[in-house]
């Protein structure tokens, strides 16, 4: 009755019992943590460009090129079970029958602003140095944290950001799409329990999104003088650049 | 050890085995209720690669619904390439249709660099919502799929683990 192989087995099923419970509570326990995420965001330029998917590909499509500027506070969605925040821009436009088909959609620049409290990993933002202290001090080097220096994560301020995608539809033909909507969105990965997407409603303590929409319209075709690999694109912190497989 | 084997009647070996499918059945029950729930093919899914870091690292245990057919941008989806039988964790970053068209997605892994249009079968460049994708993540757990990774690249490990229960299971009774 009392034999080791019992007490072991006693000792692991008791332990499963309240890590599972742990985790279950750690889980919910984040509907407690009140949130107030605010943004400003703000369309900077937009270019529709010619070019290809990549270099071996025959398909000539149009590219938008989207610069934007960017206010954001989220600090309030990095509660004790956040491990990271998954920020992305996306331009929305209108499909080709608006009453039965929803509007497409395509992110044009993302971030992966980490918790403190994770481990460091190569793929993670790195938020730019803002503009008035690169002339003061050149020469002092970017703190290389995913906020600005004296911020917390979920701070982002950005101004005429590059974006890190230009996107196409799947047509091909991007220019001139009026009643276009650029917005921010968030993903938040927790350590245990259900991920969260942007609320723009009100629920309990988490306060909907505050602004982070800006409308526009995608310009008519530039001409052939500005290709689509003329336009640099902001680099992320992915790992693998070649190909995905 | 194997003399109080002999001592065991037909009846309470036939009761050992039922309970054992019992057991077997029950687990399977669970299995395939959840995949009815979440009316997906594979409720809960190991991340076998790292190309979503660091978000999902190996091992950890994914669980699916795939009852929302309005698949938004910035959701993670599990899909299977078309033809082939291995199923890819990443995230949507592009969506064409809906509604009454067929909804068509574009997918990324956080850490790569490229999206997944050179993983689709030829001629294929976007997904469809309906036919390819298996589930989207609403909910995560660390680590705990490790075992599943473990299993697969080390078969001996399986056999062994199948042997011990078999074992375990027999000799409860003294």
């Amino acid at each position: 009755m009392h034999n080791t192989l019992t007490r072991v087995q006693n000792v692991f099923g008791f332990f499963t019992s309240v890590a599972f419970a742990v985790a279950a509570g750690i889980a919910m326990s984040v509907l407690l943590s009140p949130q107030a995420p605010s943004a400003s965001l703000e369309l900077k330029n937009v270019q529709v460009v010619k070019g290809r998917p990549h270099y071996y590909s025959t398909k000539r499509e149009e590219y938008a090129h989207v610069k934007f500027d960017l206010d954001a506070d989220l600090t309030s969605l990095f509660n004790w079970n956040t491990k990271q925040l998954y920020l992305s821009i996306t331009a929305s436009y209108p499909s080709s029958d608006p009453s039965t088909i929803p509007p497409s959609e395509a992110v044009i620049w993302d971030a992966i602003i980490p918790s403190d409290y994770a481990p460091l990993h190569p793929n993670t933002y790195i938020h730019p140095a803002s503009k008035a202290k690169k002339s003061a001090k050149p020469k002092k080097k970017e703190s290389g944290k995913p906020y600005p220096a004296g911020g917390s994560p979920g701070i982002v301020r950005l101004e005429n950001q590059k974006p890190k995608y230009q996107i196409t539809d799947v047509s091909g033909k991007i220019a001139k799409r009026g009643n276009a909507t650029l917005s921010l969105h968030w993903n938040v990965q927790p350590w245990v329990g259900a991920l969260v997407w942007t609320n723009k409603n009100s629920i309990g303590r988490w306060q909907g999104l505050q602004g982070g929409e800006a409308k526009f319209d995608f310009p008519p075709l530039k001409g052939t003088e500005v290709k689509k690999d003329d336009l640099k694109t902001e680099t992320g912190g992915e790992r693998n650049r070649g190909s995905p497989a | 050890m194997f003399g109080s084997l002999a001592t065991l009647q037909p009846r309470q070996l036939a009761a050992q085995v039922l309970n054992f499918a019992l057991v077997l059945s029950t687990a399977f029950m669970l299995w395939k209720g959840l995949s009815v729930f979440t009316d997906s093919s594979s409720p809960i899914v190991v991340v076998l690669s790292g190309s979503m870091e660091p978000a999902f690292q190996r091992g950890d245990l994914l669980f699916l619904w795939n009852r929302g057919q309005e698949t938004q941008v910035g959701e993670v989806v599990v899909y299977n390439v078309r033809g082939k039988d291995i199923p890819i964790v990443h995230r949507v970053i592009r969506r064409f249709g809906g509604g009454s068209a067929p909804l068509q997605l574009l997918t990324k892994g956080d850490n790569n660099a490229a999206d997944d249009t050179e993983l689709y079968a030829r001629g294929q460049s976007y997904l469809d919502r309906s036919q390819d994708v298996i589930g989207s993540v609403v909910g995560y757990v660390p680590f705990v799929g490790y075992v599943t990774i473990l299993l697969s690249e080390y078969p001996w490990l399986k056999t062994a683990m199948l042997v011990f229960m078999a074992l375990t299971v027999v000799l409860q009774r003294e």
